[in-house]
This record gives C-alpha cells, structure tokens and sequence, in this order.
C-alpha cells in the first residue's frame, strides 16, 4: 500500500508543473479572448466620431460630406427583421411544440433535419433562394424578400430552443393537467409553455439577433436604398448592407459612417444578449427548484 | 435468502423448544416423586429457570414485533409465541406445586394412587404431544389433544364426586384431589397449546 | 376471485372487467377484474413491475397517453365503462383526481393558483367561486392554516410535504369522486407522511381512494382493503386486516412476509 507521505521534491516538482499548466491555459484564454477584444476596441474607436443624435435620424451622407446617419439602414432593418419575426416565430415555436408535444409522430425526422441541416445552412445561399423565389418573379428588390430570407434564418433557431424549452419541462406537469380534466391543448398553452416560456423568449431573441447581423441574403433580395422604406415592395437599406456599402467604397467620412453603423449594429446586440441573460436569470430560479 | 427477523424468530423457537422439554421433566419428575414416593427435587430450580425463559420469550416476541412489524404467519406465530410460553411455565409451577402438596401431606405409602397415576400419565402424554406439535407444527397432532383433555377431566370429576361421598378427612383422598386438579390444569394448557399450534398453522382460532 | 365478506351487495365505485394494458406488444395488466368499494381506501401493492402503477393510471385513462400504450377491457365508473367508444377522457378525468409520486405543482403559479388551475384553466372566472373553492379545498387538505397569509407565494417555495398536500388541494378543487394515489408518499419524510396518511383517512368519508404503495405498513395503517398484484394479475383481494394476518394464497403470504420481491 502506497504512503500518503510524498518527498518533498515530488510535491515541489508537481506545483511547480500545475503552476506552469496554468499559465499555460490562462495565456490561450488571453490568445483567444485578444482578437475579439480588438475588434470590439476597433469599433468602438472607429465609430464613436460618428455617434451623434442626428446619425440615428439622418439619412446617409454624400461622399465626402460629414457624416450624416443611418436612419434608412436603421428603419430597413426594423422593418425586415420585424416582418421577419412575424413571420418566424409563429412558424417556429409552432413547429418547436409540435416536435416536442408529439415526438412519436412521423413528422418527427424534419426536427433534426431542421437542427442539423437548416440552422448551419450558408445564408447566402438561403438568399439566393430567396432571390429566385420572391424577386425574379416580382422583378424588385423588396423588404419582403428580405424579410422572408430572414425568417428562414430565423427559423431553425426558434424551432430547436422552442422544442428544447419544452422538453425540459417535466411530464409530470403535463400528466398533472391533464389529470386535472384539462384538455391537451389548454395543457399545451397554458402549462406547458408557461412554464417554458423564459427558453422561448430565448430562442426568440436569439433569432432576432442572428437575423439583425446578417448581410448576404439582405445584398441578393433586398438590395439598398438612401431613403427609409415606403413600401414593401422596392430595394431597402440595412444597417449591415450600410457597413458593407459604405466601408469599402474608399471615402473617409463614409468609411467612418460605416464604423459608426457597426457601432450601432453591436451595441444593439449587446443589448439582445443582455435581455437573454436576464430572462435566463430570473425564471430559471423557478424551474431550478422544481428539479 | 433469510430475512433480518429469521434470527429471532429462530432464537425464540429455540427457547420454547428448551422450555417445552424442561417442563416435561418437571412434571415427570413431580409424578415420580408422588408415584414412588419421594422429594421431587430438582423441580422448583426447573420451575425457576422455566420462569427466567418465559420472561425472555416475552421480551423477544415483543421486542421482535415492535421492530419488524411482522404480518401472517410470522405475526400469528409471534402472538401464539406467549401462549405458549406460558402453557410451558405453568407446566412447570404446577410441577412445583405437587411436589409441594407432596412436602405438605408427607408420606402416602398406605394410599392408592392409580387413579392419579393414570390421570397423570395420559396428561403427560398430552404434554409430550402438545411439545411435539409444536416443534413440528403439526395440526393434525395438534388437534388429537382436546379429546384426551376430556378424559382427564373426566377422571377428576368422577375421583371428585366419589371423594364427596366419602366420610371424614382422608388424607389420601385429599392429597390425590389436589395433585388430580393441578393435573387437569396441566392438560387444560397442553389443550391451549396445540389450539394456538393450529392457529399459527391456519390461521384460524378453533372453537371450544 | 370471491369478495370480501363486507362487500357482498355492495355496489362498488370502480369495476374493471378483463382490464389489460400494456405497451407495443407487451402487456404489463393481464385481464383485472376488481371491484373497487365507494366511500373507502383501497390499496394496491406488489412488487415492482407488478403493474399496479399501470393499473391506477389506466383508471383515469392516463395510461394512454403514453406513445405505443395499449390497453383492453372494461373499467365501469358508476356503472358506465370509461372506455367506451363514446366516452370523454376529458370528462373522465374530472370526476377522478390523481396526485402523482412527486409533489408536482405547477411552477409558474401561485399557491392561490395552483389550487383553483384545474377550474380557471378549464373557463372558470368568477371570482367568488374561485376563493370559495381555494378554501374549501386547502382546507380539506390540511393546509390552509399554513398558507392562507401566502396564497399568493409561488406554489413551489412550500416544503415537499406541504407541496404534496397542494396537489391534494388542487385535485380536490375539482370535486372529483374518486382520488387515485401513486405512491403519494414516497418522497417525503416520515411527519410528512403521517400527516397526509391521516389526511387519507379523512377524505374517504367524501371520496373514494386508491392508493398504490410498496409499503406494506402503510397500506396496513390506511387501506380498508388491499389489492395484491403480481405479474399483472390480481393475485388477493380481501380486507385489509384479514390479507396482512391471515393471507389465502401462499403468493400473497410469502410476499409480505419479505420472503420474496
């Protein structure tokens, strides 16, 4: 049986060796953390100039002249992701409870396809769909087409956090209800999802904001425009199509504009992902105490 | 498997199995001592000691139901444990008793003492197989007991009615109508005996 | 199987004739045919696997709701087979209250609201009502004197013994006719325990109980019968004093004797 007594030099030689293990992870933390840091650093520094009130309510500036704002990209994005999540969440958060309420039905194959294939899908791609679909046949750049390109993106993301949400809720709720005289669907809706409802706004902002960072599909169906939106059937500004319009055309104050609308862009979803760790935060509690 | 309880249940079997030869001793050893006349020693230590056994199946049986809440046939068995412990111990206090009506009336040599002897010899049959259905559990034994109860009390009634009609105080006829009580009393228990031997078998309490 | 002396002529509550159920291909109840008695607590008990939890959950047709569930035969609720084509779960299972294994109460709902969910969720509004029936039925659960200053405390910060008396309060805000139990104690502590056991023998003055345990010495403190399954058959049914003394099937001895299972 081995002692328990270590010499000495073994016990100093193994600190030693956590010690320089440490180190070492702490310094790929670092390594890791670094270009992120930068890049944050970048646009904050980069686009803070062309913060103003007025960069929130103006339209873009000509070349060369000043900074102007970003309201058309702001009011574009608004709008196509709005029509977007109108579009999305119904759909996904339908198609969430039926996967998990029903998982023994047929249909059931389409979750993992949805999670698997769909959610990793190339957006580019899911525009170009979305450009033989909606624009070629309407012969315009839309915010329609936007939005529906984005609602595709959107989709997956919902579905799966959807069913995952409400397959965590214990059967034992919905064995209670329905015991109760309760008929499936009410149990559905008013137990099951109420219960779960924290991982669905999750899902939801979540999607919310993918879908507002996203420029490929947005550059193949809904095009750009200087002005905000008047209708919904024409070319629509983005923030994102700004920043990739504006911050290679070459022209200082535009390049700076396309800083400040990244600016904009991230700060944005600083605060989405914020509002997701406050739903976490406060519901969990409820169910953490069940389990 | 055995279970946790088997332990006890052995250890009280054990016990009554030890109580139920010790008392036949003692019965057998007072018999003697009336049939041929001597002190019947050794009997009150075994009453004693059948005593100090009684109070220990009483404990355990206790004990064993309050810890493992028996049910069936282990709870009928603990139940019928006491009576039986008892039917045992007083076998031998009524041992002892005869020995002391023996000390009491001293020596009964001229007496005729064949109605007691063949009271007290079936009773100690009764006795033997009242012992031996129990280790066995065995009903059938159990049930051929009450009858030969019935002859017993028989004898003693018929020596009791002749002892009535008798004139003055004999000393023989008063010796053997209190050693002929205390052995239908014995045969009274032995008939307990084999009735809670059928009880833990079916569970069933036979009627009078 | 011959009932029970005292249940000669009696019309019993629940019946199930040739009741199997199972899943997929294998049956876990083979043919049952029990008659439950009104008015008294019933118990169900063998060893694991023996069916009696499929059983319960079969007489408030929760069973099927399981995927791949099966099940055969008749169980008569006053007379009338809950399985019959035309019969309504949704209707069966408001005359028949369950409460499960683990305090289950909904976790997003005040205590106030758990009690009374079983009629808001199904249109209830008056508020009147709603109080009226909150009382009522927290006090038949013994526990209204502990909540009635926190109604509106969220059902889950209640201790498990407390939480479990909740589910008993919410069933019975229903006002079923039969309250079925899955082994209601399982999961708490011994006072918790004795003081839902006492509530049991309470609420059958009212209400007709079933209860499944696996302990035999709560079934012997408050079950007027009790039901011995094994392997999905019914092996004795019989009061509940007579099964624990004197058992009439060897099975039935040998089980609660501990020399099996």
């Amino acid at each position: 049986m081995t002692s328990i007594l270590v010499s000495g030099r073994r016990r100093s030689w193994r600190r030693i060796f956590d010690r320089i293990m440490k180190a070492l992870i702490l310094l790929s933390v670092v390594i890791a953390v670094i270009p992120l840091f930068l890049v944050v650093a970048d646009v904050v520094v980069q686009g803070l100039p062309a913060i103003s009130w007025s960069f929130l309510t103006e339209n873009p500036p000509s070349p060369l002249a000043g900074y102007g704002g970003i309201l058309n990209g702001i009011e574009g994005s608004l709008l196509m992701v709005g029509m977007g999540t109108l579009i999305a969440v119904p759909l996904g958060v339908g198609a969430g409870i039926y996967f998990s309420e029903w998982p023994e039905s047929r249909l059931s194959f389409l979750s993992s396809f949805m999670n698997d294939v769909l959610a990793e899908f190339p957006t580019i791609v899911i525009g170009l769909f979305v450009y033989a679909v909606v624009v070629a046949p309407t012969r315009t750049f839309s915010a329609v087409a936007g939005a529906v390109a984005l609602a595709i993106i959107m989709l997956p993301i919902i579905a799966r956090t959807t069913e995952e949400s409400l397959k965590i809720v214990p059967i034992t709720l919905r064995e209670a209800s329905m015991a109760l005289g309760i008929p499936r669907w009410k149990t559905i809706f008013r137990v099951v999802i109420s219960t779960g409802k924290s991982g669905l706004a999750t899902g939801i902002l979540l999607g919310i904001a993918r879908a507002t960072g996203e420029t490929a599909p947005l550059v193949v169906t809904a095009g750009y425009l200087n002005f905000p939106p008047t209708a919904l059937f024409q070319q629509t500004a983005s923030v994102p199509y700004i920043i990739y319009n504006f911050g290679t055309a070459g022209y200082p104050n535009w390049t700076t504009v396309a800083w400040g609308a990244a600016l904009v862009l991230v700060a944005f979803m600083l605060i989405l992902n914020l509002s997701v760790k406050f739903f976490i935060g406060r519901k969990s509690t409820g169910v953490r105490a069940e389990i | 498997m055995p279970r946790l309880m088997d332990m006890g249940l052995d250890q009280l079997n054990s016990l009554l199995l030890d109580m139920a030869n010790l008392s036949q001793q003692a019965v057998a050893a007072a018999i003697d001592a009336y049939t041929h006349g001597g002190k019947g020693t050794g009997v009150r230590q075994m009453s004693d000691r059948l005593q100090v056994l009684h109070r220990q199946v009483s404990d355990l049986s206790t004990e064993m139901i309050a810890r493992f809440q028996p049910v069936a046939s282990d709870l009928r068995f603990l139940k019928a444990c006491l009576e039986i412990s008892y039917g045992f111990f007083r076998y031998g206090r009524y041992a002892l008793d005869i020995t002391q009506v023996l000390e009491m009336f001293g020596d009964l040599g001229p007496c005729d003492r064949t109605p007691v002897v063949e009271a007290a010899r079936k009773t100690q049959e009764m006795i033997r197989l009242s012992a031996e259905a129990f280790g066995k559990r065995d009903v059938e034994m159990a049930r051929s007991i009450p009858s030969m109860d019935d002859i017993v009390d028989e004898s003693y009634r018929s020596y009791l009615r002749k002892a009535i009609n008798e004139k003055g105080n004999n000393k023989c006829s008063m010796s053997a109508m209190l050693i002929l009580r205390y052995v239908e009393r014995i045969a009274d228990h032995a008939t307990y005996i084999a009735e809670s031997v059928e009880y833990i078998t079916t569970g069933v309490e036979p009627s009078a | 199987m011959s009932l029970p002396t005292s249940l000669v002529g009696v019309q019993p509550k629940f019946e199930t004739k040739g009741l199997r159920a199972g899943f997929g291909s294998t049956w876990v109840l083979k043919g049952i045919d029990l008659k439950i008695p009104p008015n008294r607590v019933t118990a169900v008990m063998g060893p694991s696997g023996c069916g009696k939890t499929t059983f319960v959950r079969c007489l408030n047709r929760l069973h099927e709701l399981t995927p791949g569930a099966v099940v055969e035969g008749q169980a008569l609720l006053d007379g009338e087979d809950i399985y019959d084509r035309n019969a309504d779960p949704v209707a069966v299972r408001r005359r028949i209250g369950m409460v499960f294994q683990k305090p289950n109460p909904f976790p997003t709902m005040s205590i106030y609201h758990n009690v009374v969910a079983g009629l808001t969720l199904n249109g209830e509004r008056d508020r009147k009502k709603l109080d009226h029936a909150a009382e009522h039925s927290l006090r038949g659960a013994y526990l209204w004197d502990e909540v009635k200053d926190k109604l509106s405390d969220s059902g889950a910060s209640l201790s498990g013994g407390q939480q479990q008396r909740l589910c008993i309060a919410r069933a019975l805000a229903v006002e079923p006719e039969v309250i079925l139990m899955d082994e209601p104690c399982s999961a708490l502590d011994p006072t918790a325990t004795a003081k839902i056991e006492e509530l049991i023998t309470q609420l059958k003055r009212d209400y007709t109980i079933i209860i499944v345990t696996h302990n035999l010495q709560q079934a012997s403190r408050v079950a007027d019968y009790t039901a011995f399954f094994y392997l999905g058959k019914l092996v004795e049914f019989d009061e509940t004093a007579t099964l624990f003394e004197n058992p009439k099937e060897e099975l039935t001895e040998r089980y609660i004797t501990g020399k099996f299972g």
